[in-house]
């Protein structure tokens, strides 16, 4: 055998082995993760061949699907609650669930008034007709914002303002158009919208545990691929890649 | 009665329409095989359809007017129509369609009474009656009677015989003659067959291809047309 | 339960008042599309079939920004009004209303084409003027497609759930519908009061098309 002959064989060889061992990922996620997700993505499939395919959704129906057996190799939600009833349903590989993110909540308030919130309490002012949030069983975001105002003992006194909405950027579409004098998201959500201003950030220290949990589903078919993904995420280079969004590093 | 057709044009796709025409009283004919227009006329007489030139004038007045935008409406006009099968409305009895023209009389008034006018059609009897449970005859002695209640100037009938076997046709004849001796209201006679015509008009009008032939008394112009397709 | 009967009444109310609304616009546009033409019709058929083609939560974005107290239409409704739409039980019906009026109009314009042009025309021969045409021949003759339509229409509105969560929230007591309260049962896993409410809505469905055959069986036509 000469050498063009030996080469070639090697680099084919090469190839082979790479395609043998590059694994095909779905990982579930959570819809408000989409942008920042299929870059690191992107960038995961760069550096180790694998190929990661996304399902978005709702945290709830993501784990819905999973409950109901979809093929899911890891999920990534946007709160603890699904991932406990995962857990407990013993979906989840023992060990592979840590948080890797965190937001913060935030009230909005439309960008083109002059808006009189600066507190949590203005939230009860005269002023204030309705406050959208998502609807708290269904949207973490939603379960936050009542969260804290019960914290705060304004839950009852701005409950009849509320308007419940089906997601957070019907919240956003509320705030922005001036339907609503204020709305509850999260900082990561404020920041795509040029019409609505952020008049309240909920400090981390009062505010609810916002953290994104990464875990891998128990009927994986790639453990290995699956656990080195969720390693990634909590990486320098993914990390950087979410701070640039607006998410913040748990702790 | 006069009803003058000026200058009528009329383009639907392929066919084109060009008349130039004057009708008097009695029974006119207008003769034709299908797709040379004959329709097409009688809803521009009647209204239905706007004609994109040329003017329609009955007795002096002006029903449609190309030139100058006027349009009478079809309810204005005073020309009745009886399509071909009768187009009687399905949802109502033959009184209550026989009645629909009541109270808008455009015509002469006494002569056209309602009870008057079932009585030389003959339908009495069948007043209570749903169209569906009607014959081809039946239906279109209805059709007639309800056309003549409204009272109108001019009858435009559109092949009212085609959908009757022969027996029927010749049930129905006598009674298209008693409208034209009888309340001698002014009709215009749709057909494509020649008997039909020669029993019920004195004068005819033969179209082809969109345009009038040629017009004169019925003996003359059938001998006329016999001479064309004579063998040479 | 008090809660449950206030869902039902509140759907059904909404429904109801929908369908009614949308009765002589979508009856207006099917005689007007099976029987004439005009420079851009095609344009107006597309917009009357979009809520059908895009998703349910598009249309509702689209009626917020329209009907919210900024956009075009729920400014006017604000000023010269003093009407609020968004977010109150008036963006239910409008949302209900939307979402099935392109199925009332496809079936009242098939009802129509189905009416013989002729009848129409001899009606007006015969001095009666558009309108008499349209009452006394054209709406008859077509009552049967039209009460088909209506009774689609309703049932649709029952089922809406899409576009009305957009535009009028899920607020307790003045905005949720049964399709809402169905879909957030199932989302939280509470199965048994999602079927609850399910056999109402089934229950409710299957009163209208019973009603519909009834009156449409009336008078035979």
């Amino acid at each position: 055998m000469n050498w063009p002959q030996r080469i070639l064989i090697v680099w084919v060889a090469a190839i082979l082995a790479t395609g043998a061992s590059a694994a095909d990922l779905n990982v579930f996620a959570a819809a408000s993760l989409s942008e920042a997700l299929a870059q690191v993505g992107a960038d995961y499939g760069r550096a180790t061949g694998d190929h990661v395919r996304f399902n978005f959704g709702g945290s709830g129906a993501l784990a819905l699907q999973i409950k109901l057996g979809a093929p899911a190799d890891v999920i990534v939600s946007a709160d603890e609650l699904r991932v406990d009833q995962l857990e407990k349903a013993g979906l989840i590989i023992p060990g592979t669930r840590r948080a890797i993110l965190a937001n913060q909540l935030v009230v909005i308030v439309p960008a083109a008034e002059n808006s009189p919130v600066v507190s949590p309490a203005d939230l009860e002012g005269a002023g204030i007709r309705r406050i959208a949030i998502g609807q708290p069983d269904l949207v973490p975001a939603g379960a936050y914002a009542r969260e804290y105002l019960e914290r705060l003992g304004l839950w009852e006194g701005v409950r009849r303002r509320l308007v419940p909405l089906d997601n957070v950027r019907a919240v956003m579409e509320a705030v922005g158009s001036g339907d609503v004098e204020a709305g509850f998201v999260y900082r990561t959500d404020a920041l795509f919208s040029g019409r609505v201003r952020v008049a309240i950030s909920v400090p981390l220290a009062d505010g609810p545990r916002i953290t994104y949990p990464v875990a891998v589903i128990r009927s994986t078919r790639e453990p290995g691929a699956a656990k080195s993904f969720a390693a990634f995420l909590s990486g320098a280079e993914a990390q950087a890649v979410f701070a640039k969004f607006g998410f913040l590093q748990p702790n | 009665m006069t009803l003058s057709l000026k200058g009528i044009r009329l383009s639907a796709g392929e066919f084109q329409l060009a008349v130039d025409a004057e009708f008097g009283g009695g029974v006119t004919g207008l003769y034709g095989v299908s797709g040379s227009g004959k329709s097409s006329v009688l809803e521009i007489i009647a209204g239905l359809r706007r004609p994109s030139a040329g003017s329609v004038e009955l007795d002096g007045a002006v029903l449609t007017d190309a030139a100058c935008g006027v349009h009478l409406p079809p309810e204005r006009r005073g020309v009745g129509l009886v399509p071909q099968d009768g187009a009687l409305f399905p949802h109502m009895s033959v009184e209550d369609n026989v009645r629909f023209a009541e109270g808008r009389t455009v015509g002469a008034g006494g002569l056209f009474e309602r009870g008057r006018v079932c009585e030389l059609l003959g339908i009495g009897g069948l007043m209570g009656r749903r169209p569906a449970g009607l014959s081809g005859g039946e239906r279109q002695r209805v059709a007639l009677a309800r056309a003549l209640v409204s009272g109108p100037r001019l009858l435009l009938l559109d092949e009212p015989l085609a959908a009757l076997d022969p027996a029927r046709k010749e049930a129905v004849l006598p009674y298209l003659r008693r409208i034209r001796d009888e309340l001698r209201v002014p009709m215009l006679y749709v057909s494509h067959v020649p008997g039909e015509i020669a029993a019920l008009c004195n004068e005819v009008a033969v179209m082809a291809d969109g345009r009038l032939q040629r017009q004169g008394p019925v003996e003359e112009v059938f001998r006329q047309l016999r001479a064309n397709y004579a063998e040479p | 339960m008090g809660d449950v009967l206030q869902v039902t009444l509140f759907t059904l109310g909404a429904a109801v008042l929908s369908t009614l609304s949308i009765l002589p616009p979508g009856i207006a546009l099917g005689w007007l599309l099976a029987r004439r033409q005009w420079p851009g019709k095609s344009v107006v058929e597309t917009v009357i079939a979009l809520p059908l083609v895009i998703p349910p939560v598009a249309t509702g974005l689209i009626l917020l920004r329209l009907f919210g107290r900024r956009g075009p239409l729920g400014s006017l409704f604000e000023r010269y009004l003093g009407v609020e739409i968004v977010f109150t039980w008036k963006a239910v019906v409008l949302a209900t209303a939307v979402m099935s009026l392109p199925l009332l109009v496809r079936t009242a314009r098939v009802a129509f084409e189905e009416v013989p042009v002729r009848l129409e025309n001899v009606a007006r021969t015969l001095g009666a003027g558009p309108w008499r045409a349209f009452f006394a021949v054209s709406l008859p003759l077509a009552r049967r497609g039209l009460l088909a339509g209506a009774v689609l229409a309703f049932a649709r509105a029952l089922g809406e759930f899409g576009a009305t969560a957009m535009v009028a929230g899920m607020i307790p007591g003045e905005t949720i519908t049964l399709s809402l309260g169905i879909y957030r049962d199932i989302q939280l896993g509470q199965d048994s009061a999602a079927y609850t409410l399910l056999g109402i809505s089934v229950v409710l469905a299957f009163a209208a098309v019973t009603i519909g055959e009834r009156l449409s069986r009336r008078r035979p036509a």
